[in-house]
């Protein structure tokens, strides 16, 4: 055996699933506002323990939505270029069909609206610890 | 016919073109083309993508503020055929595309004006600083007039001599 090549069942398959993949589509900036509004926010910052979750959804950065294996990580990762850039990209409002739209002539042009400046959450510094005052990082 | 427009770059999506995105929340992207599906993929900023029509509107390339652009809306209203309404609706988009058009235009020219008088402004300050370089034509034209007369006298001597 081993001199015929196995068939090819699904040749042309590939672009196709790579086109419509979306295993690693993350959450669009205008989700992430509608995130930080003050109970969506409450909610996932103290999710429950899923398994299956990296650090079993314990340590999630609400800006930009992902989630780290330890406090350590999830502060080390606030220290970082990427969730810097993210804070300041949150500070304008997301861009949307309407707006789209607006740019093309439906209806006059309306510049995005500053949102005022989004701090970072404050981290839970013990496991054991309930922490009351967590909707601080909500602004604007 | 619905004529959507593209969720990156603003333009007109025909029946038949372009591809759309349903979002799990149910929001729908349409898009012209694979360059604005792809821009949108790789999470690009339409408002800081320079080839959109959300940039130019943004960064104050174009006019965003007209009664002109008030016309061509989305009015989910369904409204029973008459002939009548049917031509001036005809003749009036025409008219109010000339118009619109007419004043895209001027706002172009008027923005372009203040850079033309900036560039006249700076020439003006050059010369006005360099103006040593430069000798005017007439004191040249002594200048090379006695350096000949000199030749000549030097001449003059030289035969004397013989």
């Amino acid at each position: 055996m081993g001199r015929y090549a196995r068939k090819k069942q699904h040749k042309g398959d590939k672009p196709l699933k790579e086109k419509y993949r979306l295993k690693r589509k993350t959450k669009d900036l205008d989700q992430i506002q509608e995130d930080m509004s003050p109970t969506k926010s409450q909610r996932l910052l103290n999710q429950e323990v899923d398994l299956d979750k990296p650090g079993a959804a314990q340590h999630y950065c609400l800006h930009c939505a992902k989630y780290f294996i330890s406090t350590a990580a999830l502060k080390e990762h606030f220290r970082g270029k990427p969730h810097k850039r993210r804070m300041k990209a949150l500070e304008t409002e997301a861009y949307t069909q309407d707006e789209a739209e607006r740019a093309a002539g439906m209806g006059s042009y309306r510049a995005p609206q500053h949102r005022g400046k989004v701090e970072t959450q404050s981290v839970k510094e013990d496991m054991d610890t309930e922490i009351d005052d967590t909707d601080k990082k909500q602004c604007g | 016919m619905r004529l959507e427009k593209c969720y990156f770059c603003s333009s007109t999506i025909y029946p038949g073109h372009g591809v759309q995105f349903v979002r799990n929340d149910c929001k729908i992207f349409r898009f012209c083309r694979s360059k604005c599906h792809k821009a949108f993929k790789k999470k690009r900023n339409p408002r800081k993508a320079r080839w959109t029509k959300a940039f130019r509107k943004a960064a104050g390339k174009e006019l965003t503020v007209d009664p002109a652009f008030e016309f061509e809306k989305r009015r989910n209203e369904p409204v029973k055929y008459d002939r009548q309404l049917w031509q001036n609706t005809l003749q009036a988009m025409k008219r109010i595309e000339e118009i619109k058009v007419k004043r895209q235009n001027q706002f172009i020219k008027n923005r372009l004006r203040k850079g033309k008088e900036l560039r006249n402004e700076a020439d003006l300050k050059e010369v006005e600083k360099n103006i040593h370089l430069i000798r005017a034509p007439a004191a040249q034209a002594r200048q090379l007039e006695r350096r000949l007369v000199e030749v000549i006298e030097e001449k003059d001597e030289e035969l004397m001599e013989d």
